[in-house]
């Protein structure tokens, strides 16, 4: 990397950092540090919400996934919306009536302590692993592509984040969120300008939006009914739906976020920015993706982006075979060009057979690419065969490296860097408040003193900070860990989002009820995912969100009819409630 | 009795009702964009 790019980058992450840890050097009370005096503003709000789901991941995979299937992906955050509204309207008055500093709390006020613990567990299990990958997933693309140390990169991205969010606790964490989304924001733009300034002379803007949608890379909306398709319109408007209103209705790391809100009314207008941007911003980063695609149709492109990969290929004995590939991608890559400018002109000309004649031409070299792009990833397999073949991940990286200028490189990078500890430090804050809050005071000393539980934050900050240093660690031994982390993850939400759909809208049910039917379900949910991990079934993980609501209202019901016989007493002081 | 609990769904009405329109009618802009761009672009 430029010194020039070495400098935007250090600048712009040590500006945001120091800039935060200043204007929130003094915290010296549990609510000081954990809820950040609860005095934000709607658009600090809405862009660390914006920012805690942004991770490191999302600017280096989703552009790859646009550059390799299209845009389809945007499809799953058509739900987004309505999800923000729902929460809106019901989940944040009770929070806010209650003051609660978790949304596990308003569990124990609604059922009682073991539903409230079982739910925090849960969060802590899945956040607890997910947030090493937070740190190791765009570490290790990082690492690979500019040949950095992977320990010292995962080092630097967590260690930073571990270091203000100490220091500040939540408060740091929204003030930095806002610098990092204001950065994220201006170098998509960037981005995105310098894709489009990129594009051969001849050839407008107009012209490569139609050669990607020719060649079916447009393909947004798709109103296929398929519960085996992972992204169509239907999983988005209900999986999607139910999965927003679980991750950021009961996810800490979002609830956190917006409880931190001066007043109701600025939480509530936090929540509706993020309806209304994150839609746009997720096709806009599909979009930069797509366009890349358009670039490389005229510009050649790596046979295979994970450069790390090629490199060992290349002192081995595939050496040879490898380079016959890339003559071969080479001549497919020329004809392609040529094929692109026919359907360019002849979509110019209006002249539909000529069009039809020049696609079916280039959907046959693409279809021909891909194959070689395939026995590449095979030559790579054979070659390491522990080595990650798919490299979709790298497409957007390697762009960003070989054909940015100089400066835009590191802000880009300054990018994925802010990104990911934006996400890294809303998680680190919200296990600490859920180890003091939901276990640790409520469970384990109770009565101490404000500045026990002061002290006991800043402790469990620095312990899941080292987890998540740890699990990075760990990753990279284990190709495996990550799978397993990634599926464990996805298995809780909705079980989560069933417990607090009865809390909120089914007012007979009871804690016993309700315990008993998230456990069941928890189980059932795993049933599903083991059966169809073994082929007995065909389901899109989207569904999952929507079968573990499901499963949790209707035991629970069920549960109740049975568990009431002879408990009137107890209904009876339930509806007095 | 007053508890947060039960008493804490507010009327949506006045102006929090309208801004909800506006953001279902935004998003339902935005996914006739999208429909535009995949079926008729």
């Amino acid at each position: 990397m430029h010194v020039v790019d070495w400098v935007v980058l250090s600048a712009t992450i040590l500006f945001i950092v120091v800039y935060g840890m200043w204007k929130t050097r003094k915290r010296d009370s549990v609510e000081h540090y954990l809820m950040g005096d609860r005095d934000l503003k709607w658009w600090t709000i809405g862009l660390s919400i914006m920012a805690t789901q942004a991770s490191g991941i999302t600017f280096l995979s989703t552009p790859g996934q646009a550059y390799e299937s299209g845009m389809g992906f945007v499809q799953f955050y058509i739900g987004l919306p309505i999800a923000m509204i729902v929460l809106s309207v019901f989940f944040l008055p009770i929070f806010y009536n209650l003051k609660v500093y978790t949304a596990y709390e308003y569990l124990e006020q609604r059922f009682d302590v073991k539903t409230r613990t079982f739910t925090a567990i849960l969060f802590l299990i899945q956040r607890g692993l997910a947030v090493g990958l937070t740190i190791y997933a765009p570490s290790i693309i990082l690492a690979k592509i500019l040949d950095w140390n992977l320990a010292a990169t995962n080092l630097a991205m967590g260690g930073i984040v571990i270091a203000y969010t100490v220091i500040g606790g939540s408060k740091a964490v929204s003030e930095t969120q806002q610098q990092q989304m204001t950065i994220i924001l201006i170098g998509l733009f960037v981005a995105l300008m310098v894709v489009i300034w990129k594009l051969p002379q001849g050839v407008s803007f107009g012209d490569s939006v139609k050669v990607a949608s020719q060649l079916g890379k447009m393909n947004i909306i798709d109103f296929t009914f398929d519960p085996k398709a992972r992204y169509n319109f239907w999983s988005g408007i209900l999986g999607g739906t139910f999965l927003f209103i679980s991750y950021f209705g009961t996810d800490q790391s979002q609830v956190q976020r917006y409880l931190s809100g001066k007043t109701l009314t600025e939480s509530r207008l936090g929540l509706l920015f993020n309806g209304i941007l994150k839609v746009p911003m997720q096709f806009t980063v599909l979009f930069v993706g797509m366009m890349v695609f358009v670039f490389y149709q005229f510009n050649s492109s790596p046979l295979h982006f994970n450069s790390d990969n090629i490199r060992r290929l290349m002192d081995s004995p595939y050496a040879e075979q490898y380079s016959t590939l890339q003559s071969r991608h080479q001549e497919v890559f020329e004809q392609k060009r040529a094929g692109i400018y026919d359907m360019i002109a002849a979509e110019r000309g209006q002249n539909a057979e000529q069009l039809q004649e020049a696609k079916t031409k280039v959907e046959g070299l693409l279809a021909e690419d891909n194959s070689l792009r395939k026995e590449a990833a095979q030559l790579v397999k054979a070659n390491t065969p522990e080595a990650e073949t798919k490299d979709t991940d790298y497409v957007f990286i390697t762009f960003v490296m070989n054909h940015l200028p100089v400066g835009i490189i590191g802000l880009l990078i300054a990018v994925i860097f802010a990104a990911a500890m934006s996400s890294i430090a809303a998680e680190i804050n919200a296990l600490a408040t859920t180890s003091v809050m939901d276990i640790y005071r409520r469970l384990i000393v109770s009565d101490a003193a404000d500045t026990h539980y002061f002290r006991a934050s800043v402790y469990f900050t620095i312990f899941w900070g080292l987890v998540a240093l740890g699990f990075a660690g760990l990753a990279s031994l284990f190709d495996n860990l990550i799978q397993a982390i990634n599926i464990i993850g996805s298995l809780f939400y909705g079980v989560i989002l069933g417990i607090f759909l009865v809390a909120f809208f089914f007012r007979k049910v009871r804690s016993n009820a309700v315990f008993y039917a998230a456990v069941l379900s928890e189980l059932c949910i795993i049933g599903l995912f083991v059966a169809d991990k073994w082929g007995y079934l065909q389901l899109g993980f989207l569904w999952l969100n929507l079968i573990g609501p499901a499963l949790v209202i209707g035991l629970s019901m069920l549960l109740q009819q049975i568990f009431s016989h002879g408990g009137e007493e107890e209904i009876k002081k339930a509806q007095e409630l | 009795m007053n508890n947060p609990i039960t008493d804490s769904y507010p009327p949506i009405m006045g102006t929090w009702k309208r801004l909800y329109i506006l953001v279902l009618l935004v998003h339902a802009l935005v996914l006739l964009l999208f429909i535009f761009l995949t079926f008729f672009y």
